[in-house]
């Protein structure tokens, strides 16, 4: 009974210290608004701004039953650069903080099995459901039954299958306003205007029969708007309600939300459909609203890379980073990837099916732009391959094994540690670091994705570009004379022309070289791809052969997981013109940048821990890391 | 209002925190239950909580039926702890091991999550955490990139007389001019090497160099440089949050010393 009582009482306490954090800053007016008029800006978006607009805390139903004990607070401050104590007893630090964070807990049951691991046992047998009561004592068995517990939820989630206690919204309402409102307090209160944005957000988890249709919706505003409602549940709701809720969210608040489709790879053809979700023709309805709600999509993350595949682009020899075992089927792999599901599972093609969608209906509902994420559920957010905590706590950098062991998802089907990459960033061009600029930057498409090095990539896109621009102020002339990636263009009847520059990340390896990808609809109706390789390191002694140009070669030390930057170059740059231009065809260009071979997290992993890398996970363990910048579209006039 | 000192001391929160959970515990209805004791008494007190316990996950009040269910069970726990306790099943396992330092731990940072820190305590924290709390270094500057080190040293004698300092070097898509930005941002676009070496340049109208970066070798006018100083006010907020997470942190310490005092520590080595 003693104990019972003294159960209570310290659930009490956790409870009253929850509910209070909130109130307990004092706050700069400075921070808890969208930041405008609060520094000085650029009179163009003078840098990159990066961050991770995916990260889970302890507050994910899933993230806390993998075992991550770190919460908004410790996220916050680590991505601001601050060295915080991982879950599995670590110190972790990144080598460069972030600019900002979205934090994108689960809307679905949000904090609740951190609540159910915190509630007394009896209260969770009086749920009367025998799966709630089972995952419960899985979770306080140990860390390992705790994890095949959430493998089990999660599969439940995509089944329909969850227990009636994690499903009921009104029953979840009640804690999830209590969750939301002391984290947005907490986001105003690291939230620096000039120096880290802090948004808030949430992850909407639809996955209808496994297949992901994930987003993660994140809020331009502070408290005193985004406090006006609750992250939307995921589980029975369609994307059009969640349009719906963000729109209603606008139109009460004065506010602007944006919703981010990630992991389509893992969809089995369902992200980016042809149709309405139904089967039934796409109306222009449904297709302007989707265009209004989701400018960007999250390209690649932890769970692996959505560009393209090469079964969809057989003439792109770079096509395939990061899609082994991921290719495989759904989410949960309880369904399979069909040859005809890849279509719309992928990025460039979805770009395409926007071209021919725009043809049919006037309104392309795949015009976005792209970013890169982490996806982590370990609250570090990290994407950098030196210094990876995992996909989640069991498979933290203290795990020695986990490049080899086999994924908790689809075990059986051949999903292992090696798969997972180590998680890329979000790339903003801004005029300055604050909520307003940095979401107003996504709104307009002007970001970019890479795979976690912090390389600079500008495009410029007009009419009339040649290489003497370089002379000038080039930066000026592409915002004034033309639009930055994003941007729309208006068919004159002459080729465009696009300014290209790239910087290698300044702590990180040379590039190799910059292509640009052209879809494009024919004059047959047909839709059409082709990359060009525009400009390589070393080129007068490394010319095309066989209208490829070789590869750039491989500094990669295989036992010491180091590289140099002997090959490659610390910057390349272009003036480009279609030579394929055909007046009147809907087309869009976007950059891919890629860097020289470096050493993947599995090889520092395989040289930390001293542990022997299959076949297979070897030849994986070198790769090209990469940039994808949001497209420009060249459109036919009107 | 002004408290006395002491009320601030963490070890009298922690001390307090414990005095009220044994407090609670006493005054729950169970006064001096022995978890020895073969006597389970189910008072009003248990009974309105379990119901409370089940309106809360159920989202309405039980049933008699079902609040008689509910007793059922919580006797059924509680004969099967106790007996556990008994049997000393508690002992050696590590989540139960786990579950009961981690709570430890809670009691002993709670008192810091909640509290707001007087005026006087966080601007102690924030000069003891002066070198933290330097306002960045605002900056001023124009750069050339060269591709090595020799070039840049013969470039140097020529610029100074030289107006269109802007067609020297290679081109670059790096920014020629870095106007007020801070030292994070010149950290961003030219990398540690580079942000680490500008500091120690002069402030003037004289090219400086060569400066090492991961794009080359840079020559570098350092036409402004300055450090304010850090305003209490403006940071007030992120020392508010730094000196919570120390606090919370060292009240955890300190808990753990104050115990840990208590006992005779034999390592073999």
């Amino acid at each position: 009974m003693q104990k019972a009582w003294q159960k209570y009482a310290l659930a009490g306490i956790a409870s009253f210290v929850l509910a209070s954090c909130d109130e307990v800053a004092t706050l700069d007016a400075s921070q808890t608004g969208d930041g405008s008029d609060t520094i000085e800006l650029a009179e163009f978006p003078d840098r990159p701004y990066w961050g991770d607009t995916h990260l889970h805390t302890d507050n994910s139903v899933d993230a806390f039953g993998f075992g991550v004990r770190l919460g908004p607070e410790e996220a916050l401050r680590f991505a601001s650069g601050e060295e915080v104590t991982a879950t599995t007893g670590a110190q972790a630090k990144l080598a460069r903080p972030l600019d900002f964070l979205v934090i994108a807990d689960h809307s679905d049951g949000l904090g609740a099995t951190r609540r159910l691991y915190d509630a007394p046992r009896i209260g969770v047998v009086a749920q009367y459901d025998e799966t709630l009561l089972r995952w419960y004592d899985m979770m306080h068995e140990g860390p390992e039954q705790s994890q095949l517990a959430i493998a089990e939820l999660i599969t439940a989630a995509a089944n329909g299958t969850l227990p009636e206690a994690l499903r009921d919204p009104e029953r979840q309402a009640e804690n999830t306003r209590d969750i939301w409102n002391t984290q947005l307090g907490l986001l105003d209160r690291y939230n620096r205007p000039g120096v880290f944005t802090a948004f808030a957000g949430f992850e909407w988890t639809r996955m209808p029969d496994g297949n992901n249709l994930h987003r993660v919706v994140m809020f331009r505003d502070g408290s005193d708007k985004t406090g006006q409602v609750v992250p939307f549940p995921g589980i029975d709701s369609t994307a059009e309600q969640l349009w719906d809720y963000m729109a209603a969210y606008a139109e009460k608040t004065g506010g602007q939300a944006l919703a981010i489709p990630h992991n389509s790879n893992l969809s089995n053809g369902l992200m980016f459909e042809m149709t309405m979700p139904d089967g039934s023709p796409m109306t222009a309805a449904y297709a302007a609203k989707r265009a209004a709600s989701e400018p960007v999509v999250e390209v690649t993350q932890i769970k692996g890379d959505s560009e393209t595949h090469p079964f969809l682009s057989p003439n792109d020899e770079m096509a395939g980073f990061g899609v082994t075992g991921w290719e495989l089927g759904n989410l949960p792999l309880t369904a399979r990837m069909e040859p005809e599901m890849f279509a719309g599972s992928y990025v460039r093609e979805a770009l395409k099916r926007g071209l021919s969608l725009e043809q049919q209906l006037g309104v392309n509902p795949y015009a976005f732009g792209m970013i890169g994420a982490t996806d982590s559920h370990t609250a570090l957010a990290t994407g950098d391959e030196d210094n990876f905590w995992g996909k989640h706590t069991g498979n933290e950098l203290g795990n020695e094994t986990r490049a080899v062991d086999a994924q908790n998802l689809g075990t059986r089907q051949g999903r292992f540690g090696w798969h997972y990459l180590a998680g890329g960033y979000a790339a903003a061009w801004a005029r300055g670091n604050t909520r307003a600029e940095i979401f107003d930057a996504f709104a307009r498409r002007e970001v970019y994705a890479t795979t976690g090095p912090r390389m600079s990539v500008r495009i410029f896109g007009g009419f009339g570009f040649t290489e003497d621009d370089w002379d000038g102020d080039w930066v000026r002339k592409g915002y004034t004379e033309g639009v930055p990636m994003g941007g729309e263009l208006e068919d004159g009847g002459t080729a465009p022309s696009f300014i290209i520059a790239a910087l290698k990340d300044p702590d990180g390896a040379n590039l190799d070289r910059v292509q640009v990808v052209k879809g494009w609809l024919d004059a047959s109706g047909e839709l059409q791809e082709r990359v060009y390789d525009v400009v390589w390191s070393d080129m007068e002694n490394r010319p095309r052969t066989g209208g490829k140009v070789p590869a750039v070669g491989d500094t990669v030390n295989r036992e010491n997981a180091t590289y140099t930057n002997d090959i490659g170059a610390s910057e390349l740059r272009s003036v480009w013109t279609d030579p394929d231009y055909t007046e009147g065809e809907r087309a869009f260009y976007y950059v891919r940048v890629l860097e020289i071979p470096t050493p993947r997290w599995t090889l520092f992993d395989a040289v930390r821990f001293g542990i022997e890398l299959s076949e297979a996970a070897m030849a994986d363990a070198v790769a090209q890391e990469r940039a994808y910048t949001s497209p420009i579209w060249l459109k036919p006039s009107v | 209002m002004t408290l006395p000192g002491w009320t601030r001391e963490p070890l009298v929160h922690f001390l307090a925190a414990g005095a009220l959970v044994y407090a609670l515990s006493a005054w729950s209805g169970g006064s001096s239950v022995d978890p020895a004791s073969r006597v389970i008494d189910v008072g009003q007190d248990q009974q309105a909580q379990l119901a409370i316990q089940f309106e809360r996950v159920m989202g309405r009040s039980p049933t008699d039926a079902e609040l008689d269910a509910q007793i059922d069970r919580f006797v059924r726990d509680e004969v099967l702890y106790r007996e556990a306790l008994r049997l000393g099943l508690d002992q050696g396992d590590a989540v139960v091991r786990r579950r009961l330092v981690s709570k430890m731990d809670l009691a002993a940072a709670a008192a810091a999550e909640s509290a707001t820190p007087d005026e006087a305590v966080l601007r102690a924290y924030f000069s003891s955490n002066s070198e933290r709390y330097r306002a960045d270094i605002s900056m001023s500057f124009d750069q050339l990139l060269f591709s090595d080190e020799a070039a840049v040293r013969v470039a140097l004698d020529q610029l100074e007389a030289n107006d269109s300092w802007q067609k020297t070097g290679e081109r670059s898509a790096l920014p020629p001019s870095m106007d007020r930005k801070s030292l994070r941002d010149v950290r961003r676009v030219f990398g540690e090497e580079f942000a680490q070496a500008i500091l120690r340049l002069d402030q003037g109208s004289e090219w400086q160099g060569p400066v090492r970066s991961g794009f080359g070798w840079h020559a570098v006018r350092m036409r402004e440089q300055s450090r304010a100083t850090a305003d209490f006010e403006a940071i007030r907020a992120q020392v508010e949050n730094d000196w919570r997470s120390a606090e919370i942190a060292a009240r955890k310490e300190q808990a753990f010393k104050l115990l840990r005092d208590a006992y005779r520590i034999e390592i073999d080595r």
